[in-house]
């Protein structure tokens, strides 16, 4: 949206650009960043491929690199848009060719004279190149004709492939997609609850590449090259269901038509290759489903090395949070009120989600305390699951009972949904009520939250995937007896037929009376298939219900109520964090596990997530108001990811439980007929690969091999994980040695009390390389800053020298806790300074108006 | 080069400005172009009420103050040649002129400069130190009233506690220097 704003003009732009100092300063930090290393100490890892540049190197050699930089275009001068680009673009001015000359004058004269430098021979040689180098290539710029053309397109084309390559950032990120829509809710409601949006379209990428996967690989050569519906008895509906088949509600519970379609396992055909392309679906389709998982795994994994990585990134630059956030939040670049009101709620969002960090870390209290609550807590909990696993454990129990009996009532059979649903009910605030006693930040309060929730809702899966295996393994025995008797049939047929004639064509039944069996891998789709869309039904009513309707009640029925909803009972949702984010990735889980069994499912969740996106997005803003303690979010949501993971891997096992050890349909699917599923992939090494590959294959898959391959994994995560720790442990030490450096720099300081801090800084501000030690401390943190002034050591001492000193009017500031209880040594900026505190009376403030700090005592 | 605004400027006058500022010549056209046009008064100089037609200055919180900035003490006109020495304080530094005239006077858009020119925003009194109750000011200009103002006092105290280094509960310009130094 800001972009918008300033393509309006042109040179509004060009000067408002200018206009962000503060906030542009972070990009500006590369442009300064070139000349603070020729005279400070090369820091921080943007400099770390320009560390060879030593401080005491000629400054011809700076010029020459950076204007090389310049020139060539690259991704440095990339990061100051402005400085490239707002000098005119038509061509090189006169004095950027007279600077030039210049250079390369200066540049010829290194050259000559580098033999009397001192310096290493190394360096000697390097400097030297880069000068040939460099006059090489500008020399001919200078000169008339062809080169200086040359020379002026080529840095015409730089300046234009610099502005083009902003544009296209800008263009990206644009491009992300719903990136305004999350904006505006982290502006609205803190960065946790923009947390489970980003998960949400996180997962909605994934799912249209696992959804492009399945359509592209199966359904869509199934429909184009598969044989037609109503060719066989596994794609037409069965006639005692036919009258029936179009009715909405026989639809509604993907019965009928939507049951023999593409979109479920039974519909696909064994023939081992299909069309004119001899494409193998069977294949294909067994491909397809490992795919999915392997993708899965991949991406889950990826992305949490990934957040792993950003979040150990940055952790040095701490020092000056509120600083910043003060003094730089605002974007000078903001000329439309609606964004502009948005900022105002970012900024005061994220100001109250420093404000929660910084009072949970100041937190002091009874420790003793708090741990016995935490332990009580955690004992609470976990007899609650405990409780309610054995209860499900029970209600299971007692259904497979049940199940056996006639005639039971609509309770009996319907007991374990309603036990499941008012456990995920009731259990959640349950736990919400409990953590109160822990009292932990609420990022890690969140974190136990999910933790629980997801244990209780294990409890779920594990009923639901029991009473799947049940329903399997009755279908099994079912179609064992119809197989028996479709056997029978063709026996008989072929008996009475081949009398006739010898060859084996098809009994002359239409496909929709030929008995079949139960195709269980379909009942299991439709299951999940059910359950996903009875899930998103549940989800989308009860926001549309908990939140949208309560909002409308609570904000319309104030005006005629004894007391104020608003603010009392009913009052406005929080938007659930936990339960949306285990939501999702529970239906995920389905997902995964369905879609083997359902190739459409992963279209009716990528549906799914569209949808939930802006419908969520418009009940979040439309219903919800933000939390009483808005939370920063951890910056990598890997907690999630690890729940994923975690789901991932179980849904994982049912699956591969049931390709390897179960016996297909004997009349449905793509591997009817064949003992296992997997046994597709044995079948094409032997019948489509030279022999050779399938005498490999049988080696490979020898148990001899793989379980040294096994062990040799585990070694080298071992091995891999001791590294890391390893390095992980340097990292703290260095870290806790460079704390100490600037500590003792620090009290250094502090105890120098003759010396003029004021011309120290100045000191340290012109040449900084004199001492590199000392520049690497200057963000000494507050926390050592107030520890060592008040050590006594340091009290006594500049008491001492308070003593000593006589400057007329001296007054003892006391400023607000903790860092003042120290009068620093005698330097008048003491008392000169803070106008607000008016504790020094007669504090010269008047006296030196032209004097800050700077000057001394005497 | 840029010559629709350049006839009411002066080639002697764009020399001038060129040396004290360091603008190029087709910078300092377009700049002028666009001095004119915020020009409503059409007298050579802009008010206050001319750029607070700006909006993204109209918005700011701190827009009275960078407006502010650009007037001399006690004055409430300001031409081309004030409004250009308050705008080299934003042209971006440039890679080849950072070794260059180190004896010379300091340029307006030098690092120092820059943070200064900052500096001063938040420096209500002009005694060069950003107090409490300045940020304060800031604080609320930036987030209204959603926050209370004991959290806001927190706040203030815990920026100046990060930045300030010699106990003064102020921060002095060095320390704002010092805070800014990695950005």
């Amino acid at each position: 949206q800001q972009n918008k704003e300033v393509d309006e003009s042109e040179e509004e732009d060009e000067i408002f650009r200018r206009k962000r100092l503060t906030r542009k300063k972070n990009r500006r930090i590369k442009n300064s960043g070139k000349k603070s290393e020729s005279d400070k100490a090369p820091s921080g890892k943007r400099e770390r491929h320009r560390k060879a540049a030593t401080k005491d190197q000629k400054e011809a050699e700076n010029k020459e690199k950076q204007t090389n930089k310049k020139k060539k275009g690259n991704g440095e001068s990339s990061s100051s848009p402005s400085a490239s680009n707002s000098s005119d673009e038509e061509s090189l001015s006169e004095e950027e060719l007279e600077r030039l000359k210049e250079q390369v004058e200066e540049k010829k004269k290194l050259i000559s004279t580098m033999r009397n430098k001192p310096w290493r021979m190394a360096k000697k040689l390097t400097v030297l190149r880069e000068a040939q180098a460099f006059v090489e290539k500008f020399e001919g710029a200078l000169g008339k004709g062809k080169g200086k053309k040359f020379y002026a397109y080529k840095v015409m084309m730089a300046k234009k492939w610099v502005k083009f390559k902003r544009d296209f950032d800008n263009f990206k990120t644009q491009c992300i997609p719903w990136e305004m829509k999350i904006k505006e809710v982290e502006s609205h409601f803190g960065s946790s609850v923009a947390s489970y949006f980003i998960f949400l379209r996180w997962m909605y990428g994934v799912n249209l590449v696992l959804f492009g996967l399945i359509f592209g690989l199966v359904i869509i050569p199934e429909v184009l090259m598969g044989m037609p519906y109503g060719s066989m008895p596994r794609k037409t509906v069965p006639r005692a269901e036919q009258a029936t088949a179009m009715d909405f509600s026989v639809l509604w519970d993907f019965e009928g038509y939507i049951k023999y379609s593409a979109l479920f396992y039974g519909y696909y055909n064994n023939q081992r290759t299909i069309g004119w392309l001899k494409y193998r679906l069977p294949m294909a389709y067994f491909m397809v489903g490992i795919s999915v998982f392997g993708y899965s795994l991949v991406v889950v994994i990826r992305t949490m090395a990934r957040n792993a990585n950003e979040s150990t990134g940055d952790g040095d630059d701490n020092d000056f949070i509120f600083s910043w956030k003060m003094f730089t939040s605002w974007d000078y670049l903001i000329g439309n009120p609606e964004t502009a009101d948005n900022k105002f709620a970012s900024i005061t969002t994220s100001f109250k989600e420093s404000i929660v960090d910084e009072q949970e870390s100041n937190k002091d209290e009874n420790i003793h305390l708090r741990r016995f609550l935490r332990v009580l807590a955690n004992v609470l909990i976990i007899c609650c699951l405990c409780g309610s696993g054995y209860l499900i454990y029970f209600v299971v129990k007692r259904s497979q009972t049940f199940s056996k009996m006639q005639n039971i009532g609509w309770y009996e059979r319907n007991e374990v949904e309603i036990v499941m649903s008012l456990l995920g009910m009731f259990c959640p605030p349950l736990f919400e009520t409990i953590a109160a006693l822990e009292n932990y930040h609420p990022r890690i309060g969140l974190k136990w939250q999910l933790g629980r929730i997801f244990a209780l809702f294990l409890g779920n899966l594990y009923t639901f995937l029991l009473a799947l295996m049940d329903d399997v393994n009755e279908k099994l025995t079912e179609e064992d007896v119809i197989k028996n008797i479709t056997h029978w049939t063709l026996l008989n047929y072929y008996n009475s037929s081949a009398v006739k004639n010898s060859t084996f064509s098809p009994p002359p039944i239409d496909p929709a009376d030929v008995p079949r069996g139960p195709c269980w891998e379909t009942t299991v789709g439709i299951e999940f298939v059910r359950l996903t869309v009875s899930d998103i039904l549940v989800t989308y009513v009860t926001i549309l219900v908990g939140d949208f309707l309560r909002a409308c009640f609570v904000r319309f029925m104030n005006y005629c109520w004894c007391w104020d909803l608003e603010a009392g009972f009913p009052s406005y949702a929080e938007f659930d964090i936990s339960g949306n984010v285990l939501g999702l990735i529970f239906n995920q889980g389905m997902i995964w596990m369905g879609s083997f069994y359902a190739p459409g499912l992963v279209g009716i969740n990528v549906l799914r997530l569209l949808t939930s996106m802006y419908f969520q997005c418009w009940a979040v803003m439309s219903s919800n108001v933000p939390h009483e303690r808005v939370f920063k979010a951890s910056k990598s949501n890997n907690f999630y990811m690890g729940l994923l993971l975690l789901i991932l891997f179980l849904s994982l096992l049912p699956v591969a439980y049931t390709i390897m050890s179960l016996p297909p349909s004997f009349d449905c699917g793509p591997f009817s007929g064949k003992k296992r599923m997997s046994d597709v992939i044995q079948e094409t090494i032997e019948l489509d690969f030279p022999a050779f590959v399938a005498k490999i294959f049988s080696y490979v898959a020898n148990p001899g091999l793989i379980i040294p391959a096994i062990l040799l994994m585990v070694l080298a995560i071992y091995y891999l994980n001791a590294v890391a720790e390893a390095y992980q442990h340097a990292n703290a030490e260095l870290k806790k040695k460079m704390q100490m450096q600037r500590e003792e720099e620090k009290n250094k300081r502090n105890n120098k009390a003759t010396t003029n801090l004021a011309t120290q800084d100045l000191e340290d501000f012109l040449t900084p390389s004199a001492k590199s030690g000392g520049q690497s401390q200057p963000t000494a943190d507050t926390k050592s800053d107030s520890t060592n002034k008040n050590s006594p050591g340091a009290k006594e001492e500049s008491k001492a020298k308070n003593s000593n000193a006589t400057c007329p009017g001296r007054g003892v500031t006391m400023a607000p806790p903790p860092h003042v209880t120290i009068t620093q040594p005698p330097r008048q900026s003491v008392k000169a300074s803070s106008p607000g505190r008016a504790s020094s009376g007669t504090s010269p403030q008047g006296l030196h108006p032209g004097t800050r700090k700077g000057q001394p005592c005497n | 080069m840029g010559s629709r605004a350049s006839t009411l400027l002066r080639d002697e006058e764009i020399e001038e400005i060129k040396k004290e500022t360091g603008f190029s010549h087709s910078q300092i056209t377009r700049l002028y172009s666009r001095f004119t046009s915020l020009d409503k008064g059409e007298n050579g100089t802009l008010s206050r009420e001319d750029f607070q037609r700006i909006p993204e200055l109209a918005i700011n919180p701190l827009g009275d103050r960078i407006i502010n900035a650009f007037f001399p003490e006690g004055e409430d006109q300001v031409n081309f040649r004030g409004f250009m020495r308050t705008l080299a304080h934003f042209r971006p530094i440039e890679d080849n002129e950072k070794s260059k005239d180190q004896n010379g006077p300091e340029p307006l858009n030098s690092r120092s400069n820059k943070l200064h020119f900052a500096f001063r925003l938040y420096d209500l009194d002009k005694d060069d130190k950003i107090s409490r109750d300045e940020l304060l000011q800031v604080l609320r200009m930036m987030v209204g009233v959603n926050i209370s103002d004991e959290q806001l006092g927190s706040i203030a105290d815990r920026t100046i506690q990060e930045a300030d280094q010699d106990g003064d509960s102020a921060i002095s310009f060095a320390e704002f220097v010092k805070a800014f130094q990695y950005l």
